[in-house]
């Protein structure tokens, strides 16, 4: 099962490196929300599925018997909201980066290049 | 007390601004020179001491772990320099105050400030005994240096100077500190004083080479040294007061000083006293011959300088106790008649406004005591008795004979010496005394403030000569005392008899006369030869500069396109080369597990997995952004299945309600966005990023399998496992390590997610208070929704709070709590509109994300109060109504990420909403 899934993890995370390396930023944006199910995966794989029984202490016992391991999962639950968050608020820079450019193609957006000279402001410096 | 001496300088330094506005145009540099007075006063109180051979030291703490103390150390070299240093820098800034009078007030106070702090950093690296402290001080000087060059930023020749200076003194100055450090690796010390006392250790350490590079080139840098000499030429675009302190009589001679006090090292090493005297005869002659052929009044000046530091730098390499004498002599004399006639071509250039040599003639009608006091100085530059000049030279030509060295350096010394005397006649006849026609008219006379700096130095090198008995006996002798190691007795005297130095002295003067008497036609038949200049090493320091700007444009060009595609893919190959090398570099083949593991497959989870397989390629090949997102958002299920099937529910729970959520917000998002559009990629590139893709997603492949095949690491998760229950009393072991074990990683989370929020609603937010007072417009009403919507919010906000309570012992948590919590208020707002979800939700997304995150920053103050750690959870019990309860602070923490996770996720439904609506 662990072979499949980790081809399953690898093949995730090459199409998201595919999409990521776009130049539509919403594509982009998509790509890395797969990037982080496809790291999330793998982080998933450390566990090494060794139980299907959720790591939850039972009733009689006071220590955790033979469950999944707790430790990566911990790490992934962040790991979703965290992904999560920085989807939504990339979808929310693309959205503000569209009404201001009228593009989603990265390469048409320009105005950073279209500053100017940053020593000009000097000319104007004054004592 | 020194330490107080030099924070007293700094202080003062840094008063001298405002001060300078306070006493006006007229007393400025008078009131401002008390400083420096004082300075030189309380200094001098320390005379006794030094004479009787002793050295004060003072030490302060500083930065001890990294061996850096402030160690002060006055002996009797430093005893030279200081009175140097405070003495001409009092003089200075007299002179300045009147020769400032034209500039603004803004730019005097600059001048002021600059100097003293300048003076201050000569202090320092003088009295410095720790060799990083004296560093310190010793770039300080080259800044300095530099914003004093480029006083008169606004002339391109005076920053071009300034950035020459600062490019090659502080060069050297790096070189100089890798030879620090090599040092204090070798001996365990950075104390210059100790490295001196160990040369012939550090002769023999194998980093000997490296050591002697760096501080050879800090002292030749320093000290305009061939090669490095054409920067001080350029450097006279300084103000006139700054060349005569700068670069004649104090921050020059630092190099010489550094060399001088390694001279005991620059002994021990084999070819070390060679490579000096090489350095320095090439030095004086290229000098003298550029001195021959300068035009302006400074640039003959400022040649005339690096000639004698290249004198200065033979007598360092010259053995024997002589030479330290002459060297020290000649530093004092120098400086006396360097900086007069500094000093007077100042006061030349300010009354006529004419640079050149050339276009001047008689002014001695017009500045008489001035061209008083550069005769004075020319005597004692020409070496003629009875000046303190004549005396230093004659010891410079008895070193010579003393020493154990060819007659090579001293016949250059003999030529060097006559252009000098030549030069000491060119400077103070030609402008001051022949050709009165060339001047008719002076702008101004002469002043006090202009006149005291010249006359004083001017008399002292007659004063000393005539009367050297204190001078030899509190300054002189301490001093070479210091610099050879052991005492030697030092006798000042003009008249020694008939000698062989009287004889070389008279050779000397004749040829200089000589010179000087065909000065013209030698000025002008060098000057007709152009070659000397493009062999200086001007034009190489110009042409590497101009390398480098070249090439960072570009580099700049070529790294900075602008192509976001480009730059991931830099990063991404990047990241796939380094995994690549670590395969390689782990130096076995990856593991693969046997075939009998892929036997193991269930059909139901196999299954899934490949549904999110094809959802993942779906997503690459989809032509229109929502048939992406709906593929993406397949593999976002597949993914909350897997770990449902893999016990891992919590996952599985927070995963389904995370992919609704992205959902709902994307969706409000592509509303806004084209869906279509062309392709952004050529074919080629298509190809390339597959390429990448896939080998870097094989790369990973096999590190995975290898992953699946090593032994697990469970000491971590077993020690969680074991003490979930019973420390922390949770029974969901993934619960309890992200709300107790590891709650400050779950607070710097919920921290990101709550800032996230407020940037988007920064950005979402209403842009005027029109919009936000406006009720925004409610979406069109799907009947049969309408009217469950109520019943899911109830359902599901019911969910979220028992997903909450319930969280520390099974299935649950703040994060999905607050998750389903959101879903709850998005059924609201997609159904009945935002106007109606904020009704229901009554406070503001974000007020609800803050409060939130101070009730988890809250939770952790019990545990600090009770038990001194900040986030170790409190836990009470007690019996209610006949119910026993256990609860402790993680429920609060929990709570302040549940409200934090859904005021954030509101801020961006509520937001991107609003902005569809735009």
């Amino acid at each position: 099962m662990s072979v499949l899934y980790a081809l399953v993890a690898a093949v995730l995370f090459g199409c998201s490196l595919y999409m990521i390396l776009s130049r539509n930023l919403v594509r982009v944006l998509l790509g890395l929300s797969l990037l982080t199910t496809a790291v999330n995966l793998m982080l998933f794989e450390t566990g090494r599925f060794r139980s299907v029984q959720p790591p939850i202490i039972t009733e009689d016992a006071n220590r955790l018997g033979g469950s999944a391991e707790p430790l990566s999962q911990a790490l992934i639950l962040t790991a979703i909201v965290i992904g999560f968050a920085l989807t939504v608020l990339l979808a929310v820079l693309v959205v503000r980066a569209y009404r201001a450019h009228g593009t989603l193609a990265s390469h048409e957006i320009r105005s950073a290049d279209q500053l100017g000279d940053p020593f000009a402001a000097e000319a104007g410096d004054d004592r | 007390m020194i330490a107080w001496l030099l924070g007293v300088s700094l202080v003062g330094s840094c008063a001298a601004w405002p001060l300078s506005y306070l006493f006006g145009r007229k007393a400025a540099g008078w009131l401002l020179a008390l400083l420096p007075v004082g300075l030189f006063t309380a200094f001098l109180s320390f005379a006794p001491a030094i004479a009787a051979g002793g050295a004060v030291t003072e030490w302060l703490p500083w930065a001890p772990s990294l061996g850096v103390n402030l160690s002060l150390r006055l002996d009797g070299f430093s005893f030279l320099f200081v009175l140097l240093i405070t003495g001409i820098g009092a003089l200075v800034v007299v002179y300045a105050g009147d020769y400032l009078s034209t500039e603004s007030d803004w730019d005097r106070a600059r001048f002021f400030t600059l100097i003293l702090l300048f003076m201050t950093a000569m202090l320092g690296a003088v009295l410095s005994d720790n060799l990083l402290v004296m560093y310190l001080f010793w770039e300080a000087t080259s800044i300095l240096s530099f914003l004093l060059i480029g006083f008169h930023a606004d002339s391109p020749h005076a920053r071009r100077a300034a950035l020459m200076s600062l490019r090659v003194t502080a060069g050297g100055g790096l070189a100089l500190l890798g030879a620090i450090i090599l040092i204090g690796v070798t001996l365990g010390s950075y104390s210059m004083a100790e490295a001196v006392a160990r040369s012939s250790e550090l002769a023999h350490s194998p980093w000997i080479v490296p050591i002697m590079i760096g501080l050879l080139l800090g002292g030749f840098t320093k000290s305009a040294q061939f090669p490095f000499h054409f920067w001080l030429p350029n450097a006279m675009q300084a103000p006139t007061p700054a060349s005569a302190y700068l670069h004649s009589a104090t921050m020059v001679k630092l190099g010489i000083y550094l060399l001088a006090r390694f001279e005991p090292l620059v002994g021990a090493v084999p070819h070390g006293r060679d490579l000096l005297i090489a350095v320095a005869i090439v030095t004086m002659l290229v000098a003298a011959l550029q001195a021959l052929r300068a035009e302006n009044f400074k640039s003959v000046l400022a040649y005339s300088t690096v000639a004698s530091l290249g004198v200065l730098v033979l007598l360092i390499g010259l053995d024997g106790p002589t030479a330290s004498v002459a060297m020290v002599g000649f530093i004092l004399a120098h400086a006396l008649y360097k900086a007069t006639l500094f000093f007077c071509a100042g006061s030349v250039q300010h009354a006529t406004g004419l640079s050149k040599l050339r276009s001047m003639g008689g002014l001695a009608r017009f500045l008489p005591v001035t061209a008083g006091a550069a005769v004075l100085a020319s005597l004692s530059m020409a070496g003629l008795p009875p000046f303190l000049g004549f005396v230093s030279k004659e010891f410079l030509f008895l070193a010579q004979i003393e020493s154990s060295w060819e007659a090579i350096p001293l016949a250059v010394a003999v030529i060097v010496n006559a252009v000098l005397v030549a030069v000491a006649g060119a400077v103070t006849l030609r402008p001051f005394f022949l050709d009165p026609e060339k001047v008719t008219a002076v702008r101004h006379g002469e002043t006090p403030a202009l006149l005291l700096g010249p006359v004083v130095l001017g008399l002292l090198g007659l004063a000393f000569s005539l009367e050297p008995g204190w001078l030899s006996r509190s300054v002189m002798r301490p001093a070479v005392t210091a610099v050879y190691g052991t005492p030697v007795d030092v006798e000042l005297g003009l008249w020694h008899g008939v000698t062989p130095m009287l004889a070389l002295s008279a050779v000397v003067v004749g040829i200089g006369a000589l010179i000087f008497v065909y000065w013209k036609p030698i000025h002008r038949r060098l000057r007709a030869r152009s070659r000397i200049d493009r062999v200086s090493l001007e034009h190489a320091y110009d042409a590497l500069f101009r390398g480098v700007e070249w090439a960072a444009a570009g580099t700049a060009r070529l790294v900075q396109h602008g192509d976001l595609r480009r730059y991931v893919w830099v990063v991404l190959a990047s990241a796939a080369a380094l995994v690549a090398w670590g395969l390689v570099a782990a130096g076995q083949a990856p593991r693969l597990p046997a075939m009998a593991a892929l036997g193991d497959l269930r059909a139901g989870p196999a299954a899934v997995a490949l549904l999110g397989l094809a959802g993942g390629i779906a997503a690459t090949r989809a032509r229109t952004l929502l048939t992406t997102m709906i593929a993406v958002g397949l593999v976002g299920f597949v993914a909350a299945i897997t770990f449902m099937m893999n016990g891992a529910p919590d996952l599985a729970l927070t995963q389904f309600a995370v992919e609704s959520l992205i959902v709902v917000l994307l969706t409000l998002a592509l509303l806004v966005l084209p869906l279509g559009g062309k392709a952004t990629r050529t074919r080629r590139e298509r190809r390339l990023d597959l390429a990448l893709s896939a080998g870097f997603a094989a790369l990973l492949f096999v590190v995975l399998l290898d992953m699946s095949v090593a032994p697990p690491h469970t000491a971590v998760s077993d020690f969680f496992g074991a003490q979930s229950y019973v420390s922390a009393f949770g029974r969901n072991v993934v619960n309890v390590i992200l709300v107790d074990f590891r709650a400050f990683d779950t607070l710097g989370e919920t921290t990101v997610i709550a800032l996230s929020a407020v940037v988007a609603w920064s950005l979402l937010g209403p842009r005027t208070p029109r919009e936000a007072a406006a009720t925004p417009a409610s979406a069109p009403t799907v009947f049969v929704l309408a009217i469950t919507s109520r019943l899911f919010f109830w359902l599901l906000a019911g969910a979220s709070v028992i997903l909450l309570l319930r969280g520390h012992n099974e299935i649950g948590g703040g994060f999905v709590g607050g998750l389903v919590a959101a879903l709850a208020y998005a059924m609201i707002a997609i159904t009945s509109g935002v106007g109606r979800a904020r009704a229901m939700l009554r406070v503001h997304p974000l007020a609800l994300a803050g409060g939130g995150l101070l009730l988890a920053l809250a939770s952790g103050l019990p545990g600090l109060l009770i038990h001194g750690d900040y986030l170790r959870h409190v836990w009470v019990e007690l019996d209610l109504l006949g119910i026993h309860l256990k609860q402790g602070t993680t429920l609060l923490f929990d709570l302040g990420v549940y409200t934090v996770v859904l005021g954030g996720v509101l801020a961006f439904l509520f937001g991107l909403q609003r902005e569809a609506a735009r």
